[in-house]
């Protein structure tokens, strides 16, 4: 069974006065039993609407959606998913102790339950040092681990993460990475939005990119971005400068570095063509390298043209 | 029940840590201790007019903090965006609301015990005595709290806390004066507008009905039907309200 399904799910806002906004539209997609899957698109796409209709903020006004075969409305599928809003916020003059005792009680958790699930979540997330300390004082960093706790409070084998690494630095987010991975290890699966396109490529199986509320593609990310390469990098050494003067009127950019040339070309056929002349010209052909397309590459390209400019999220 | 008192628990903590709570107690305790002064004015009634305010300020102030409070309860939720892991739980919504409401309640609770304690002692202090029917207007003055927080509740799943707490404080105005609706002048006989006020009148909670202080400030007894038909009342008002409450809250998108 699948983990996620929706079906033509849609939402439309409407408020007195103001006029309305579609902010989904018909959201069909699939997520399997453990996989990653990296939803991504800008600010305003529909990510986090998305992401409240599956956890039962919202209320779609058109289509369902299934967590495990379960409507997201139902209190059964909510037993289902952990959930980490994006920046989460919990009751500030609780400890990271509490807070768990709490939402453990939500769940419907016995008090030696709770305890467990303290013991096993705060050496997960690292928490048994700011155990005593109110949230009221942590750092975003310090809140999402937090955040992370409470979503696996119960053992949900789904997770939905709304942009977990938004606003952390290097560190918190590498952290977030590897918590990830270690869920995919546990055979959880994982849902997630993004739009630091780097960390869905390290960790997704696959991705689905939303334009203005509209999923444009789904897939696997190799699948994506297919085989197809998206230029040659000649890297050349021993090199003249009449040589290097010649191979660089033909490029598409030139870098020096010690005493290493390097040209990227946009045909893999002038690639080719390069590395004839540099062995020709008495150079040293270092390494002659496919450059693949890039997740961001791709999202670029898939954004519709008037949609590329301005801030990428 | 469990996941319902640990919002209820959480409620309470957080109302303890209100500021406003203090404010309003502090505001409590000068005007039952400054009664004495209003007192002093009217030879032989000092500790008549000592009971009267100090119903009058539990009566006051408990609502001036189911209303501040209560209107703010489920709006602050959404707004510091502490409910979006709370409704993701495996739980009713109106689990949810009614632990937020019976929190407050027990707040209500402890500030009405408290300032019934202080006039008491009070009143003992200064050579009068209590009638069980003082306890009494205690009594009907915390239900219509629950009636006031029911409504502040519903109005909380609404709106704003300004605009919730500007209705709620005229309904509580109007409640007190809801006669006004019926005894018209001869000119508005078979008008619409009697019409729309008769409507008012019955929306409109009689919180004249949970009024005993002329009689507990007198040492007067009432009648246990009264008693019993007031009680019965606040607690018909309060569930249509908590159920009102329950399914604007169930739809609601957060």
């Amino acid at each position: 069974m699948d983990a996620i399904v929706t079906r033509g799910l849609g939402k439309v806002f409407k408020e007195i006065g103001k006029p309305k906004v579609r902010s989904l539209d018909s959201l069909d997609l699939t997520i399997r039993k453990h996989e990653v899957f990296g939803f991504l698109g800008r600010n305003g796409a529909g990510k986090t609407t998305t992401i409240k209709i599956l956890c039962s903020l919202l209320k779609p006004t058109a289509g369902e959606a299934f967590a495990f075969g379960e409507n997201v409305r139902t209190r059964r599928a909510r037993r289902l998913i952990g959930y980490l809003p994006e920046q989460p916020y919990f009751y500030e003059y609780l400890t990271p102790r509490e807070t768990l005792d709490f939402y453990g009680q939500l769940q419907g958790l016995g008090p030696a339950e709770r305890a467990r699930e303290w013991d096993k979540l705060s050496e997960m997330l690292d928490l048994r040092d700011i155990a005593a300390q109110r949230i009221k004082g942590f750092s975003k960093g310090m809140r999402q681990r937090v955040g992370f706790a409470v979503a696996l409070v119960g053992d949900p084998p789904l997770l939905i993460l709304d942009e977990p690494m938004s606003g952390l630095d290097p560190i918190g987010r590498r952290n977030i990475r590897e918590l990830i991975l270690r869920m995919r290890d546990e055979n959880k699966t994982l849902f997630f939005s993004s739009h630091v396109l780097a960390d869905v490529e390290q960790v997704c199986d696959r991705v689905g990119i939303l334009v203005k509320g509209r999923l444009v593609r789904q897939g696997r990310i190799d699948e994506l971005l297919g085989k197809k390469t998206a230029g040659v990098e000649v890297v050349a050494t021993g090199l003249d400068t009449s040589a290097v003067a010649a191979l660089k009127a033909t490029c598409e950019s030139h870098r020096a570095l010690d005493e290493l040339e390097r040209f990227t070309f946009a045909d893999p056929e002038a690639g080719n063509r390069a590395a004839r002349m540099v062995l020709e010209q008495g150079g040293k052909l270092v390494e002659l390298n496919p450059l693949r397309e890039t997740l961001e590459d791709y999202f670029m390209r898939e954004q519709r043209p008037d949609e590329r400019t301005g801030v990428m999220s | 029940m469990n996941r319902i008192l640990a919002v209820a628990k959480n409620t309470f903590r957080e109302a303890v840590r209100d500021k406003v709570l203090y404010v309003l107690l502090f505001l409590a305790a000068v005007s039952i201790f400054g009664s004495k002064a209003l007192g002093w004015i009217s030879i032989g009634q000092d500790i008549k007019i000592v009971k009267d305010i100090s119903l009058a300020s539990t009566s006051i102030f408990g609502v001036l903090v189911a209303i501040f409070i209560g209107t703010s309860l489920v709006y602050k939720e959404i707004d510091k965006r502490t409910l979006y892991t709370i409704i993701s739980q495996p739980m009713h919504r109106w689990e949810f609301l009614l632990g937020k409401y019976l929190g407050l309640m027990g707040i209500l609770a402890v500030v009405t015990v408290v300032m019934t304690g202080v006039s008491a002692a009070y009143v003992l202090l200064l050579g009068g005595s209590l009638e069980p029917i003082y306890f009494l207007a205690v009594l009907l003055i915390f239900w219509k709290l629950l009636l006031i927080t029911a409504f502040s509740l519903l109005l909380s799943s609404l709106t704003s806390p300004i605009l919730g707490a500007i209705i709620v404080f005229f309904v509580y105005l109007f409640g007190h004066a809801t006669g006004v609706f019926l005894d018209l002048p001869p000119q508005f006989h078979g008008t619409f507008a009697e019409k729309v006020l008769k409507v008012a009148y019955y929306a409109i909670p009689n919180l004249g009905n949970f009024d005993l202080r002329a009689e507990a400030a007198n040492g007067v007894a009432v009648s246990g039907v009264y008693v019993a038909w007031v009680l019965a009342y606040g607690l018909a008002y309060t569930a249509v309200l908590l159920l009102l409450a329950a399914l604007a809250f169930e739809e609601k998108d957060v």
